[in-house]
C-alpha cells in the first residue's frame, strides 16, 4: 500500500513531464491532485495503531550493504505524511489553471512523491535516496517557474535577469543542501559500520563524528543558523507552489531527519546542546530580520526559520514532551506557513510584487476575504491560541522548561529564555505585516480582487485544518501518549 | 631454460593481441578503408578473450579489472563506427593501436612481477600515444600526443627509478619476494618509502591522478572522442588494477609509508579535478576534468587496501564510473560527428530535441555526479565510502562529501543545459551514415544498463568480487 502511494505519484509525475505536449495544464492540475488524493488516502488508510509499523515492506535490495527497500509508517512520520500529501494535493490544486505547465504539474508530484518516500523510509541508504531524489526536480521549479524578488517592473531584458537571480537561488539552494547531504551521506556510513546494520529500527552507533555530521547535514536542510542563508532567497524566488513546498514539506525533511536519526545515535546528546542554543538564537535572529523585510514572502520565509528554531530546541530536550512538541511544531508550520506562502502568492499574482509597500494600506477593504485569511495564517504563525501554531510553540517551551535528559538546565532555560524573547519579537513583525498590509486607509490598486474559487478552496482547506488542529490537538498528540497534556485536554 | 607461463592470466591478452594483429593484415590486404573490415575481427578478438577471461577463476580481482578492461575496449570499438568514412582516420591502425594498448592493460592487470608491470605499461602507453595523435593532418592532434608523450616518458622514467631501488633493497623484482624483502626489519624505512612512492608515480600518472594530471584536459580535448573515452576509462582501469594489486600484494609491509601519500594524493586528486571542471565551456573538456576528479574516488579507498573492501569498493566504482564514462563519451562521439561541436552552447536542449542521445547524456552525467534517479552512482560512492571510513580516514570520507558537493555543481550545469529549451531547430544531419547508428545503439544499451543497475544495484555488487 504504502508502495503504490509512493509511485502513482511518482508515475503520473513522470507521465506529465514526458507527456507535456499531449495534456492541457488544467487537465495535468487536476490529474496531479488525483494522484495526491490517492496518496493521502492510502496513507490515512494504512495506520495500523502506534504501537507497530504500519504497512511494512521489507524487500531486500543491496545484499552487499545491506541495503533493503524498508519502507513504513511510524508513529512519528504518520502526521508528517498526511501533512505532505494535503500539502501535495493543494499544490495541485492552486495549479489549475490554463498556462500551467503540465511540466510543472510533474515536477511537484515527483517532489512530494519522494518527500514522502523519505518520510516512509526505514532504511538509511534508501531515506538518502530518496533525500536526494528530490532536491534536482526542486531545482528546476526555482530556476525556471520562478521569478526573482528584487523584481520592479516587466520587460524582455528585465525578464532575463530575473530568470537569472531565481537560477542563482536554486543553485545556492542545491549547493548548500547538498553539502549538508554529503555530510549526511558520510555519517550515514560511519552509523551502517558502527552497527552493522542500515535499518533504522535496529541500527545504533556511538561515534560522535557520526552524530556531528548528521546534524551538520540536517542543520543546513532544517535550517538552522548559521546555515540557513540559502533559504530566504530560495523561498522568495520560487513560484508560489514551490515555495509551499519547500517551506512545507522541504524544511520538515530536515526535521524529520533529526527526530529520526537522534533515536540512532547515541552520542546526540553532545551534540544537543548546540543544537538547542543554535535553534533559540534562529527564533531571534529570524524576527529581527523579519522586522525590516519588505518583501512578504522573504518575511514569510524568514519566519520559517524562527519556527524551525523552536522545532529543533523541542527536538534537541529529548523528551517524549519536546518529540510531541517537535512533531506539532512541524506539521503546524507546514499548513501555517503553506497558508501563508499561497496568500502571499495571491498578492503577488494580483500586483507582480510582493513588496509591502507596493501592494499598498487597507486590503481589508479592497479584498477582504484575501486579507481575513492573510491575518488568519499571520496570527496562526505568531501563535495565537486556538490556533495549529500554538501548540508547538507552547509544547516546545514546556519541553525546555523541563530541560529534558540530555541538556543542561542553564542551556535550555537560555533556550527558553531567548525563545520568549523571540515570541514577543515574532508577534511584533507580524503585527506589523498586518498593519502594513491589511489595516488602514484603502489605496485601490488595479489588481484589487478578492479570492477566486481555486484559491478559496485550497486556503479554506489550510484554514480548516489549522483551525481543527488548533482546537484539537489531540489528534496528533494522542499520538505520543506518554506525555499527559494538562492544559491539551 | 623455461619459463612459466600463466595461461589463464596471458590468454586473453595474447587473443587481443592476435586480434589487433588481424585487425592491421585485413585492413593491408583489402584496403577498402571501411571501419567493419578491421573493426569486425577487433570484436570478434576481444569476444574470444572475454570467453578465454570467463574460463579463469571469476572470483578474483585481475578478473574483474581485466574484465571492465575488456568490456570497455569492447565499448569502444563498437562506438567508435561513428568515425567510419572520416578519411583522415585509417581503420587499420585504430584498431591494432586499440587493441595492442588493451592486451597492455590486461597484462597490466595480471602482473606479478614489475618487469612485466613495466613492460605492460609501456604497451599501454606507446600505442596510446600514436592513437592520440592518429588523426591525419591535425595539428592539435599531435600536440596532445606529445604533451602525452614526455609526460608519459617522464613518469616512467621517476617509475624506473624507484624500480632500481626497489631492487636494490629487496634484491627481487617479483611480487611475493619482494613483500618478503620489504618485511626485513634490516631494511631502512627512508629508502623504502622512497622507493615506493617513486615506484607508484608512473601508475598514479597513467591513472591521472594530481599532480600528474595536466595532461588529460590536453590529451583529451585533441584527441578523437572515443580515444578520450578510452584512456579515461580502459587506460584507468588498467592503471588503478596495477596499482592496487601492487600495492596490495608487494609492498603492504610499505603501508606506512604508501598509505598518507595515497590519501593525500586522493584528496587533492578529486578537488582539483572538480574545481577544474567548474570552468569548462567544452562537454569534453568538462568529461577531462571530471576524470581527474572521478580518479580520487577511486583512489581513495586504497588507504584502507589492507580491508578486503579496500580492494572491492574501487572495482565497484570503477565498473559504474567506466560505463557512465564511455555512455558519455559515445554520446559526444555522435553530436560530435552529426553537430561537429561538442560546446556545451551546442549541446543546449538536446534532451528534447534528441532525446535518444541527450537522456543517456543526462543519466550519465547524473550516474558520474551520483545523484538520483540515477541510484548507481550515488550507491557506489556510499560503497567507496565505506572502507574509507573503516579504517578511520574520516577526514577523506568528509573531502569525499565536499567532492561530491563540488562535482554536482558542473554535473548540474550539464544537466541543465541538456533539459533546456533548444535555441531554434536544431541541426539535423542530412544523412547520418548506419554506422552512426551502430554507435547510438551502443549509447543506447549503456544507458539501459545504467537504468537497470539504478533499480537493482544488486547486480554490479554481487557479481564483482
Amino acid at each position: 500500500m504504502i508502495v503504490a502511494a509512493l509511485l502513482v505519484p511518482a508515475l503520473v509525475g513522470l507521465l506529465l513531464m514526458i507527456g507535456r505536449r499531449l495534456v492541457r495544464g488544467r487537465t495535468a492540475a487536476w490529474l496531479g491532485a488525483g494522484a495526491m488524493t490517492v496518496s493521502l488516502v492510502l496513507f490515512a488508510d494504512v495506520w495500523e495503531g502506534r504501537a507497530d509499523v504500519s504497512g511494512e515492506v521489507d524487500v531486500s535490495w543491496i545484499e552487499p550493504l545491506g541495503a533493503r527497500l524498508h519502507l513504513g509508517v511510524t508513529v512519528v512520520s504518520w502526521p508528517f505524511l498526511l501533512m505532505t500529501a494535503l500539502i501535495g494535493v493543494l499544490c495541485c490544486l492552486w495549479l489549475l489553471a490554463d498556462d500551467t505547465s503540465p511540466a510543472l504539474v510533474g515536477l511537484v508530484l515527483v517532489i512530494s512523491a519522494a518527500s514522502m518516500g523519505v518520510f516512509s523510509s526505514l532504511d538509511l541508504l534508501l531515506f538518502f535516496v530518496f533525500f536526494e531524489l528530490a532536491l534536482i526536480p526542486m531545482w528546476f521549479v526555482i530556476a525556471w517557474w520562478g521569478s526573482s524578488t528584487s523584481s520592479s517592473g516587466a520587460g524582455a531584458a528585465h525578464q532575463s535577469r530575473f530568470k537569472n537571480g531565481a537560477r542563482y537561488s536554486a543553485t545556492r539552494f542545491l549547493m548548500f543542501t547538498v553539502g549538508g547531504s554529503a555530510l549526511l551521506l558520510v555519517g550515514i556510513v560511519v552509523i551502517g559500520l558502527d552497527g552493522g546494520t542500515l535499518q533504522v529500527l535496529d541500527a545504533g552507533s556511538a561515534s560522535l563524528a557520526a552524530a556531528v555530521l548528521v546534524c551538520l547535514g540536517f542543520a543546513v536542510k532544517t535550517p538552522i543558523v548559521p546555515f540557513h542563508t540559502w533559504l530566504p532567497d530560495a523561498h522568495s524566488a520560487a513560484p508560489t507552489a514551490g515555495s509551499v513546498l519547500l517551506a512545507a514539506v522541504f524544511l520538515k525533511l530536515g526535521t524529520y531527519g533529526l527526530i529520526l536519526f537522534s533515536t540512532v545515535l547515541d552520542r546526540f546528546e553532545d551534540v544537543a546542546p548546540y543544537l538547542a542554543i543554535a535553534g533559540a538564537i534562529g527564533i531571534v535572529w529570524s524576527a529581527l530580520a523579519c522586522y525590516v523585510q519588505d518583501d512578504l514572502k522573504r518575511l514569510v520565509a524568514y519566519s520559517s526559520i524562527g519556527h524551525m528554531g523552536f522545532v529543533v530546541l523541542a527536538i534537541s530536550t529529548q523528551s517524549s514532551a519536546g518529540l510531541a512538541a517537535a512533531v506539532f511544531g512541524s506539521v503546524a508550520h507546514g499548513l501555517v506557513t503553506g497558508l501563508l506562502f499561497f496568500a502571499a502568492g495571491s498578492l503577488k499574482e494580483r500586483f507582480g510584487t510582493a513588496s509591502m509597500t507596493r501592494i499598498g494600506r487597507g486590503l481589508y477593504g479592497r479584498s477582504p476575504w484575501l486579507a481575513v485569511t492573510f491575518v488568519l495564517a499571520a496570527v496562526a504563525s505568531l501563535g495565537l491560541p486556538g490556533l495549529a501554531g500554538f501548540w508547538g510553540e507552547l509544547l516546545s517551551l514546556r519541553a525546555a522548561y523541563e530541560v529534558g535528559d540530555v541538556l543542561t538546565k542553564p542551556v535550555a532555560w537560555t533556550g527558553l529564555g531567548l525563545a520568549l524573547v523571540g515570541i514577543a519579537l515574532t508577534t511584533a513583525y507580524f503585527v506589523r505585516a498586518i498593519r502594513l498590509l491589511a489595516q488602514g486607509e484603502p489605496v485601490p490598486h488595479d489588481g484589487d480582487r478578492d479570492l477566486g474559487r481555486r484559491e478559496a478552496v485550497v486556503m479554506g482547506a489550510l484554514v480548516v485544518a489549522i483551525v481543527v488542529l488548533g482546537l484539537v490537538p489531540a489528534l496528533v498528540l494522542d499520538l505520543y501518549e506518554p506525555i499527559r497534556f494538562s492544559v491539551a485536554r | 631454460m623455461t619459463i612459466p607461463i600463466d595461461w589463464t592470466v596471458a590468454g586473453p591478452a595474447t587473443i587481443v593481441l592476435a586480434g589487433a594483429l588481424v585487425a592491421l593484415l585485413v585492413d593491408a590486404f583489402y584496403p577498402r578503408r571501411t571501419w567493419l573490415g578491421s573493426g569486425l575481427p577487433a570484436t570478434v578478438a576481444l569476444v574470444a578473450a572475454g570467453g578465454e577471461l570467463l574460463r579463469g577463476d571469476a572470483g578474483t580481482y585481475p578478473f574483474a579489472f581485466s574484465a571492465i578492461v575488456l568490456a570497455g575496449t569492447l565499448f569502444v570499438v563498437v562506438a567508435s563506427n561513428v568515425m567510419n568514412f572520416e578519411n583522415a582516420m585509417p581503420p587499420g591502425e585504430y584498431h591494432f593501436l586499440l587493441l595492442s594498448a588493451a592486451a597492455g592493460g590486461l597484462l597490466m592487470v595480471g602482473a606479478r612481477d614489475i618487469v612485466t608491470l613495466v613492460v605492460a605499461l609501456e604497451l599501454l602507453s606507446l600505442p596510446s600515444i600514436a592513437l592520440v595523435g592518429l588523426r591525419q593532418g591535425d595539428r592539435v592532434a599531435i600536440r596532445s600526443a606529445w604533451t602525452f608523450f614526455l609526460a608519459s616518458v617522464v613518469s616512467t622514467a621517476i617509475t624506473l627509478m624507484g624500480v632500481s631501488l626497489l631492487y636494490g633493497i629487496a634484491g627481487s623484482l617479483d611480487y611475493a619476494k619482494l613483500r618478503d624483502g620489504l618485511a626485513d626489519p634490516r631494511v631502512p624505512d627512508g629508502v623504502v618509502a622512497v622507493a615506493v612512492v617513486l615506484t607508484v608515480v608512473g601508475l598514479l600518472f597513467k591513472l591521472g591522478a594530481v599532480p600528474f594530471h595536466v595532461w588529460i584536459p590536453d590529451t583529451y580535448g585533441g584527441t578523437s572522442v572515443m580515444v578520450a573515452g578510452f584512456l579515461s576509462t580502459v587506460s584507468k582501469a588498467a592503471a588503478l588494477g596495477a596499482l592496487l594489486t601492487l600495492l596490495s600484494v608487494a609492498l603492504p609491509s610499505a603501508h606506512d609509508a604508501w598509505q598518507p601519500v595515497v590519501g593525500i594524493v586522493a584528496a587533492v586528486t578529486m578537488t582539483i579535478g572538480n574545481v577544474g571542471a567548474l570552468r569548462q565551456d567544452d562537454a569534453i573538456g568538462l568529461l577531462a576534468w571530471s576524470s581527474i576528479a572521478q580518479a580520487g574516488f577511486l583512489l581513495a579507498p586504497a588507504v584502507a587496501i589492507g580491508t578486503s573492501e579496500g580492494l572491492t569498493a574501487p572495482v565497484q566504482y570503477l565498473a559504474g564510473y567506466a560505463l557512465a564514462n564511455l555512455v558519455a563519451f559515445a554520446a559526444l562521439a555522435v553530436v560530435l560527428r552529426l553537430r561537429g561541436s561538442t560546446g556545451l552552447e551546442e549541446l543546449r536542449g538536446m534532451a528534447r530535441s534528441d532525446p535518444w542521445m541527450g537522456i543517456p547524456l543526462v543519466l550519465a552525467g547524473l550516474t558520474l555526479a551520483g545523484f538520483p534517479p540515477a541510484v548507481i552512482g550515488l550507491v557506489t560512492k556510499y560503497v567507496v565510502i565505506r572502507p574509507v571510513v573503516d579504517s578511520d580516514h574520516v577526514w577523506l570520507a568528509v573531502v569525499m562529501g565536499v567532492n561530491v558537493m563540488l562535482g554536482l555543481a558542473y554535473y548540474l550545469r550539464l544537466v541543465v543545459i541538456l533539459c533546456d529549451r533548444p535555441d531554434g531547430d536544431p541541426y539535423v544531419s542530412p544523412s547520418p551514415p548506419v554506422s552512426v547508428r551502430i554507435a547510438k545503439s551502443a549509447v543506447l544499451l549503456g544507458a539501459g544498463a545504467l537504468v537497470v543497475l539504478s533499480a537493482w544495484p544488486d547486480l554490479l555488487l554481487t557479481h564483482l568480487p
